[in-house]
């Protein structure tokens, strides 16, 4: 029994160094496979790059004009505000009906289908209910 | 090599530009709320977004542009879908927001969850390429 004692604590050695090696081999593993992916998941990105390189230089030249292109905020915030109120009433008091078998019919038609295509924007709506002070002589109070 | 590094600095202008107009329309909200014109404060920040909305530009995981009204008189639905109208009847802002990786618009109430959500894309008019 005491001849192998000595034996056995050895093979016990033998046992545990052997099993770091294969978690050692097995997290190597795992990374190779991981950096494989993600040199795949490169080339791939890459290919798709090359494919939308191809697109037309006036859609590139449309998407730049988008990006430098100025946006004033305040009309905007004037457009949420108060774009709606305005827009009924202009549709309201400049509606072509109000000036049926007159000489301001046609202006009355043309200013109205102004309005409706910039019933949001307040900018647009504020020039609109000038033209229509000039030109319909309508009386906004 | 170079166009590389030009690629780089143009993520890099973007980045910037995408929190220039955020901050532009804070401002101008905040404004808008201070002088009494707007009963209602609004905010906008960066949001995930709908990955169902996603186009050629969207940014990953930012490409949501959140409206949100903060304090003031609460909003109802017909006055959070006039927002967003608003917004998406702008079409120089919608290619912009657009060309800057936004491909969602939400707008908020500040009580609750109500809210409303578009595609970018369907209000852009720039063609066929995005989708």
């Amino acid at each position: 029994m005491i001849l192998f004692q000595p034996n056995l604590e050895e093979t016990d050695v033998v046992e545990a160094t052997v099993s770091t090696v294969d978690t050692s081999i097995s997290i190597f593993l795992w990374i190779a496979i991981i950096e494989l992916l993600i040199i795949l998941f490169l080339i791939w990105k890459l290919a798709k790059a090359a494919n939308g390189s191809q697109r037309s230089d006036a859609i590139k030249q449309n998407l730049k004009n988008a990006k430098d292109s100025k946006v004033n905020m305040g009309d905007l915030m004037d457009s949420i505000n108060g774009a709606r109120d305005l827009y009924k009433e202009l549709s309201r008091k400049c509606h072509p009906d109000l000036f049926i078998n007159t000489d301001k019919q046609l202006i009355a038609q043309d200013l109205f289908q102004e309005i409706s295509k910039n019933k949001r924007d307040y900018k647009k709506l504020t020039e609109l209910k000038e033209r229509a002070v000039l030109d319909l002589k309508v009386n906004f109070k | 090599m170079w166009h590389k590094i030009i690629e780089i600095k143009e993520w890099f202008g973007d980045v910037a530009e995408r929190y220039k107009l955020l901050r532009d329309f804070n401002m101008a909200a905040k404004m808008s709320f201070i002088s009494g014109v707007s009963p209602t404060l609004l905010e906008a920040k960066i949001t995930k977004g709908d990955p169902t909305y996603k186009h050629a530009f969207s940014k990953w995981r930012a490409g949501g542009f959140r409206i949100k009204a903060l304090s003031g008189q609460p909003l109802s639905k017909s006055e959070l879908i006039e927002i967003g109208r608003v917004v998406l009847d702008n079409e120089t802002l919608t290619r912009k927001m657009i060309s800057l990786g936004w491909d969602t618009l939400e707008v908020h109430s500040n009580q609750g969850h109500n809210g409303a959500k578009w595609a970018l894309k369907e209000y852009a008019n720039i063609g066929g390429f995005l989708s």
